[in-house]
């Protein structure tokens, strides 16, 4: 682990996930920024909008209305290479369906497909890869 | 026996002579059909669906009843197939029973007895062939909506649950009390969801399985419940809680069933509000008469947009990006309203607001 700081980005309807993400994450001590959006359409546009500086980890939910964390994915793999490059993306789910973990290995650019809730444990575990 | 009801039974003979005979033999006991050519029995196929037993002669020039059967089996696979023939082509018959073209054979000549026997086993098994399409239909139906109710229970279920795992993990290291008093608020925000979405899912099995119980239902004891359930949530959120009711005569109906459409239709009302809009209300409006109970509930909340509006009704479609919908609300609505025969219809535009009517008739 280097100790250069680390940006977030989480990714869930609900709020209080939301919340715990944000507050597991600033306890970790390595976090430069994070940022929570509760609809993925508007972390997509901040992504796309956003300078490209630093790597950044995203923890996506994936059962969200309107857009789900695998629509959000497939879009985000449309942005151009250099953006795209900062990225991390880890999903985050209750899910315990085979089909959606199996889903979710085949993104390219999703790194893992962790379970609900981030605990410390798992947070320290994503960040040894940094 | 009356003609509607009569089994109605096609025939099939280059023999006119045949032909004549049988029809004079059972016009009584079948609705019979004739065909003097395979192509006149397409004719008849096609003008009369609801065939349900096939007789043809074997031998004929052109095409034999064998290959007739065969021809057929794909676009007409309901009805059930007797082959007529002469011991001269018993192979040909052996062969086509085994492969499952035909039902029964029937040797010439044929004797009344042996004809009006199998006519009557072929349509038994053509009707118990026919009611286990419906029903492996509704089977099919209940499995996919068992899937996806699976599916989606396990997330909404868990969700809550999660949440607070992840709170007490944050719990074990928090010292600020203000902060431990914040998340125990937030740990039971979560427990009123799960609760909220079990309920949901009781009133979703009650009324799928549930009888009705079909009774005199007063809208002025109806609207009591509501106002009691909502003015004081309708001061809170500063939202204006409009009622009217105007009953008159009986109205025959289950009372739980109305109660679940109008409590559901409410709290999303309540529920989707524009948040920085000054002047909210929601209205319901009771209006029964000739046995008909018209209840519109209005609001001028965030509304739905066009392109969603089809779907609202479908089991945990959520439309909007809130965390409090659980995709059941209109979906038991609909539920509710198949069992006492009402009607929904909605009218909405994004940032308006939105007017669903439902029209219920009395038992």
């Amino acid at each position: 682990m280097s100790n250069e700081k680390i940006n977030f980005i989480v990714v869930d309807d609900s709020k209080l996930d939301c919340f715990i993400a944000e507050k597991i994450i600033q306890n970790t001590g390595k976090c430069e920024t994070v940022k929570v959006f509760q609809q993925a359409s508007d972390a997509l546009s901040h992504i796309k909008g956003a300078d490209t500086s630093g790597t950044t980890v995203v923890f996506c939910d994936i059962q969200m209305p309107v857009m789900n964390g695998f629509e959000f994915v497939e879009n985000f793999e449309n942005l151009d290479a250099d953006l795209k490059q900062n990225y991390h993306i880890y999903m985050l789910s209750s899910s315990i369906n085979e089909n959606d973990i199996a889903k979710v290995k085949g993104y390219s650019s999703v790194k893992h497909f962790l379970n609900k809730p981030l605990t410390n444990d798992t947070i320290l575990a994503v960040l040894e890869e940094y | 026996m009356d003609s509607k009801k009569k089994i109605k039974v096609l025939y099939i003979d280059d023999e006119p002579n045949n032909l004549i005979s049988f029809k004079a033999s059972f016009r009584f006991d079948y609705n019979i059909l004739i065909a003097n050519n395979t192509d006149e029995a397409l004719e008849k196929l096609q003008e009369n669906q609801d065939i349900s037993v096939i007789l043809s002669d074997q031998k004929m020039p052109g095409m034999t009843g064998v290959e007739f059967f065969e021809d057929i089996r794909t676009k007409y696979p309901n009805p059930i197939r007797i082959l007529i023939t002469g011991y001269a082509d018993i192979d040909s018959v052996i062969n086509a029973i085994n492969r499952g073209h035909v039902f029964r054979y029937i040797k010439k000549p044929w004797t009344d007895v042996d004809v009006q026997s199998a006519i009557d086993e072929a349509h038994k098994f053509y009707v118990t062939t026919s009611m286990l399409a419906v029903k492996n239909e509704e089977l099919q139906k209940a499995y996919d909506e068992l899937d996806k109710f699976a599916y989606s229970a396990t997330h909404d279920m868990r969700g809550p649950i999660l949440s607070v795992l992840g709170i007490i993990d944050l719990t074990k290291n928090a010292e600020d009390m203000a902060e431990i008093k914040e998340m125990v608020g937030m740990m039971e925000n979560a427990m009123l969801k799960l609760d909220n979405y079990i309920q949901n899912l009781h009133d979703h099995y009650s009324i799928r399985r549930g009888e009705l119980n079909i009774t005199e239902v007063d809208f002025e004891d109806i609207m009591k419940d509501m106002s009691d359930l909502y003015d004081i949530a309708g001061r809170l959120k500063n939202v204006r809680f409009d009622k009217s009711v105007e009953q008159v005569g009986k109205f025959r109906s289950d009372d739980i069933s109305i109660k679940i459409i109008i409590n559901n239709l409410l709290s999303n009302a309540f529920k989707y509000q524009r948040k920085d809009f000054d002047d909210k209300f929601v209205s319901m409006d009771i209006k029964v008469h000739n046995n008909t109970a018209i209840i519109t509930i209005e609001d001028n909340g965030i509304g739905i947009p066009e392109k969603n509006l089809g779907d609202v009704f479908t089991m945990f479609f959520r439309g909007a990006n809130d965390e409090i919908g659980s995709g059941f609300g209109l979906y038991n609505v609909k539920d509710a309203l198949g069992k006492i025969n009402g009607k929904i219809d909605v009218k909405s535009k994004e940032n308006e607001g939105t007017t669903f009517t439902v029209t219920i008739p009395s038992k």
